[in-house]
């Protein structure tokens, strides 16, 4: 049997509204949950006469062994739906992961928007919705959760429905093709099956809807774009770099161009997980040495790419930003970090262009003398070397930053246009 | 607030790193409040290995940050790189 397609799904939302409960839910419903706690669950509750609680003791037991050092797999979670296998990018709270979840981590396809229904929207809540827009995540769907808080009531679901849907317009979602699902995490709710505690909602429940989402595309159809985590003299090989192929196929004997330095060559040899390949796809790790090519000629950093449509390396950039946190303001010269794929480059801020309203999307300012924190707007930056990145809608992989400084992460961004060398 | 499960790729200075003994000496310099979870190395190419770590951290300001260039100081690592975050279950 063919395997299913997979799907990473983050699980975003503000803090205690549930996106743990959900997570573990999800796993518990899928049957995910290693099969041993099953049994023992069966035991125990066999024992007991009491059958009601499986989630919530599931849920600890699983932490129990954790603690005792039991080993079960805790960064990775999968489960599988009719169509899909999803692995779970679980997001943490605070901003300065945003960095790992542009720069190494893998990039979500799809997000589960959790709002709890007692709170409504809330400041992590919109955070979530701008990152996720600035991340690439174009796929949606809200988990309107702690229904069994509200009473099951659909006059506060609907509430809260209004509430994020203006939200979602204002970042350019559409709030109509999104699906809105009433649900309670802890009790089950419109989780697997649809729940006799909202009878007034006809929609899909959360496993329907994650059905529902289309198929990623393939990164595999773009130009060949490698970034370049390290380089390596190995002896009887020479020069190999190393580093996960972020889009296109790269074939040996293939002619590379590695971009700043402009350092060309046929490739001679694949290799992953020590054993030779003919080609390499996106999402492969691996090594690869390129004939004519020095240990000088590439580093962490450069990116790969055919000689026929190189990698861009920007003079200057603009790109659409979103001040995460800064503790004054953001002004013309300002200089910090920019992580991009590999890459650490630092960059001056050249202008401010433009300020855009987070309530509307639209221009609020041209040309503003300072931004800050909660600010979205328009940036030139000049990096004050040579880097690579691309237009966020002509390779996405390669296209979005984090903005460093003071050990903070400041901004997350998408770059919009680039001005060659 | 919680605490992450940060998997961290590890690439050693050569294929002649011992990576057993580059696992120790990073436990050693594990900031305060972060623990090694799990460990495992994965071949990757021409002989050359990665480890990877799992890494509870707290989810606090400065992220994985602290874990990273106390890591990266170690002699005989060559970079540091967080490939997947998590929340333990």
């Amino acid at each position: 049997m063919a395997e299913k397609p997979h799907m990473n799904l983050a699980v975003i939302g503000h803090i205690d509204h549930g996106k743990s409960t959900l997570v573990g839910r999800l796993m518990f419903e899928t049957g995910a949950v290693p099969a041993h706690l099953i049994e023992k669950y069966k035991a125990e509750a066999k024992e007991k006469g009491k059958e009601s609680f499986a989630f919530a003791w599931v849920m600890d037991t699983l932490k129990e062994e954790r603690e005792r050092g039991i080993t079960i797999d805790i960064a990775h979670k999968r489960f599988d739906t009719a169509k899909y296998y999803f692995t779970v990018v679980d997001c943490p709270g605070h901003r300065d992961f945003v960095k790992n979840m542009i720069t190494g981590a893998s990039q979500a396809d799809a997000a589960i928007l959790v709002v709890a229904a007692p709170d409504g929207v809330m400041d992590q809540t919109k955070e979530h919705v701008f990152l996720s827009r600035t991340l690439g995540i174009n796929q949606l769907i809200i988990a309107i959760n702690k229904m069994d808080a509200a009473d099951y009531s659909e006059e506060r679901y609907n509430t809260v429905k209004a509430e994020v849907s203006a939200l979602l317009g204002l970042v350019g979602f559409k709030a109509s093709e999104i699906p809105f699902i009433p649900t309670s995490a802890f009790v089950g709710d419109n989780i697997s099956k649809s729940s006799e505690n909202t009878p007034w909602y006809k929609g899909p429940c959360i496993l329907e809807a994650l059905d529902l989402l289309k198929e990623p595309e393939k990164p595999d159809k773009l130009p060949l774009r490698i970034p370049v985590q390290d380089a390596y003299t190995i002896s009887g090989i020479g020069t190999v770099p190393v580093g996960r192929v972020e889009t296109g196929v790269m074939k040996k004997g293939e002619t590379v161009t590695f971009m700043p330095s402009g350092a060309t060559g046929e490739v001679k040899s694949i290799e992953m997980h020590h054993e030779e390949q003919a080609q390499a796809v996106p999402g492969d790790n691996i090594g690869w040495n390129v004939r004519g090519i020095g240990k000088n000629d590439v580093r962490r950093g450069d990116v790969c790419g055919p000689a026929s449509k190189p990698p861009s390396v920007a003079d200057e950039f603009t790109g659409q930003i979103v001040v995460l946190q800064h503790p004054s303001a953001i002004t013309v010269g300002y200089t910090p970090v920019f992580h991009c794929h590999t890459a650490q480059t630092a960059g001056t801020f050249m202008s401010l262009d433009k300020k855009l309203d987070p309530k509307s999307g639209e221009v609020k300012e041209e040309n503003p003398t300072y931004i800050k924190a909660g600010d979205a707007a328009i940036i030139t930056v000049k990096p004050t070397r040579p880097m690579v990145i691309e237009p966020v809608k002509e390779i996405p992989q390669l296209g979005r930053f984090a903005v460093r400084d003071m050990g903070m992460t400041i901004a997350a961004g998408m770059c919009m246009s680039v001005k060659q060398k | 607030m919680g605490e992450v499960a940060a998997t961290i790729k590890i690439m050693p200075e050569s294929t002649e790193t011992d990576l057993v003994d580059l696992k120790i000496k990073l436990e050693d310099v594990l900031p305060e409040g972060s623990e090694i979870y799990s460990s495992k190395e994965e071949p990757i190419a021409f002989g050359l290995k990665a480890l990877i770590l799992v890494v509870l951290v707290g989810d606090l300001e400065g992220g994985t940050e602290q874990v990273e260039d106390a890591f990266a100081a170690v002699p005989g690592v060559e970079s540091v790189q967080v490939t997947e975050l998590g929340r333990p279950v």
